[in-house]
């Protein structure tokens, strides 16, 4: 690989790792605030899962860049992180959590069913292990998005509004990075506009099928993954704080 | 109003050659949600083959004190014109700490619970039978074999949820046998 299609991949690899660990560690703030403890242990055990992807991400991108992950996830100030707006917005609501978690889980569905693919042998390989959860994770969101959206004047309320909230931050996911067009080029990773139409094709008739209304707009929020909003800074402060009372080479 | 949902019963299978068994109970609004919930609950252990999942109200149960003590529950009437249809039983066979749950023994076709446990009565085996319960296929939802890959293979790689996966295990181990910090080569 040349260093230019190197650098393209770590980039890759830190945006999706990125995307895992914010929403996963906004996803674990419901830990044992959830509504009931059956949701609690779910959600739970979601956010562990984002983790563990973020972590497989990580290591991988390790590989060519030679950096160590909890050195990437703890010392780095949120002007450096890769993220979509969308996994740092406060939990909010149950409805809002649940429905941000479904909208990226159906967009990881949609990527990793190409991803699995990729010419990059590695990262195929990490896909596929990332896959098999979030059709779990999809189970789950869209058995509750069903639930809530069809539920009472309240749940399908609160539902639609999360969804009016997200839906511009959510298609986000689709923006291509700088250096993307090279991999896509090579087979590295799928062309953005076919997994956001295989996205589209999974969510729009579902959420009208849950008794919602898919907002019209076509513009993402944000065009660059190095435009973040407040809430990201103070969910690092939290996330880095014990990390960083002793130096980054003392084991914990 | 009771704001609580209601109560499923759990059973999971861990290998091809054990039966179904009780592995304890989670709430949900309904049966598909009661699945997820078991998966979530009690599939953190990675051997799981097949789950079900039925309302606790749904479980007719004996014990077998029960049994020996009262023999009126036989006179429960079916519902006119219910069908005959399958219902599952179980048995707790021991009372040693693997043995606490009831485990699924077979299948009987009746027209009641009442009716099921006489036939499961008769058709299984009284040696070390500790608890019967019936209850009517059709409220059990029980996941599909596709569904494997995606709600119990991932549990697997989940080394993570293992306590010997963190190192502070050996390290707290150390520090109460006394020894000092030993940093670097313990992996």
């Amino acid at each position: 690989m040349t260093p230019d299609v190197e650098r393209a991949i770590a980039a890759q690899l830190l945006a999706m790792a990125d995307d895992e660990l914010i929403l996963g560690h906004r996803d674990s703030e419901w830990t044992g605030h959830g509504p009931i403890l059956e949701e609690d242990i779910a959600l739970s055990n979601i956010a562990q899962d984002e983790l563990g992807h973020a972590i497989l991400w990580h290591n991988l991108r390790k590989e060519i860049t030679g950096d160590e992950p909890d050195v990437v996830v703890f010392w780095r100030d949120a002007q450096a992180y890769r993220n979509v707006q969308m996994v740092e917005l406060p939990k909010g609501d149950y409805a809002f959590t649940i429905m941000r978690q479904y909208l990226f889980d159906a967009a990881e569905m949609a990527r990793l069913a190409q991803l699995v693919e990729s010419r990059y042998q590695p990262m195929a390989e990490v896909a596929a292990k990332i896959r098999t959860e979030e059709i779990y994770h999809t189970r789950h969101t869209s058995t509750w998005i069903k639930r809530l959206g069809l539920g009472t004047e309240e749940s399908h309320r609160r539902t639609q509004t999360a969804l009016d909230e997200l839906w511009a931050y959510a298609l986000q996911l689709f923006v291509p990075l700088p250096e993307e067009a090279a991999l896509v080029a090579k087979g590295v990773v799928p062309e953005a506009g076919e997994v956001q139409a295989a996205w589209e094709d999974m969510v729009v008739p579902f959420l009208k099928h849950a008794g919602l209304i898919v907002p019209r707009t076509r513009h993402p929020i944000a065009m660059s993954r190095e435009q973040h909003t407040e809430h990201l800074t103070a969910l690092l402060a939290e996330m880095q704080e014990v990390a960083r009372l002793e130096s980054p080479e003392v084991r914990w | 109003m009771d704001t609580q949902w209601s109560r499923y019963e759990v059973f999971e299978k861990e290998r091809l050659d054990w039966p179904h068994r009780n592995a304890g109970s989670v709430h949900a609004p309904d049966g598909e949600m009661a699945l997820l919930n078991a998966r979530d609950v009690f599939v953190r252990r990675p051997s799981c083959l097949s789950l079900w999942v039925v309302p606790s109200d749904q479980v007719f149960s004996k014990t077998a004190q029960e049994l020996a003590e009262d023999d009126s529950w036989r006179n429960a009437p079916a519902q006119a014109g219910a069908p005959l249809e399958k219902y599952l039983a179980f048995q707790k066979q021991g009372q040693r700490a693997g043995e606490t749950f009831v485990i699924h023994v077979g299948e009987v076709e009746a027209r009641s619970p009442a009716e099921a446990m006489s036939r499961a009565l008769e058709t299984f085996s009284h040696d070390n039978a500790f608890v019967w319960w019936v209850c009517p296929d059709r409220a059990v939802t029980k996941s599909d074999a596709e569904d494997a890959a995606s709600m119990f293979e991932p549990a697997r790689s989940k080394v993570y949820r293992q306590p010997n996966f963190y190192r502070v295990l050996t390290q707290m181990q150390q520090f109460k046998a006394g020894l000092a910090f030993i940093g670097e080569d313990e992996e």
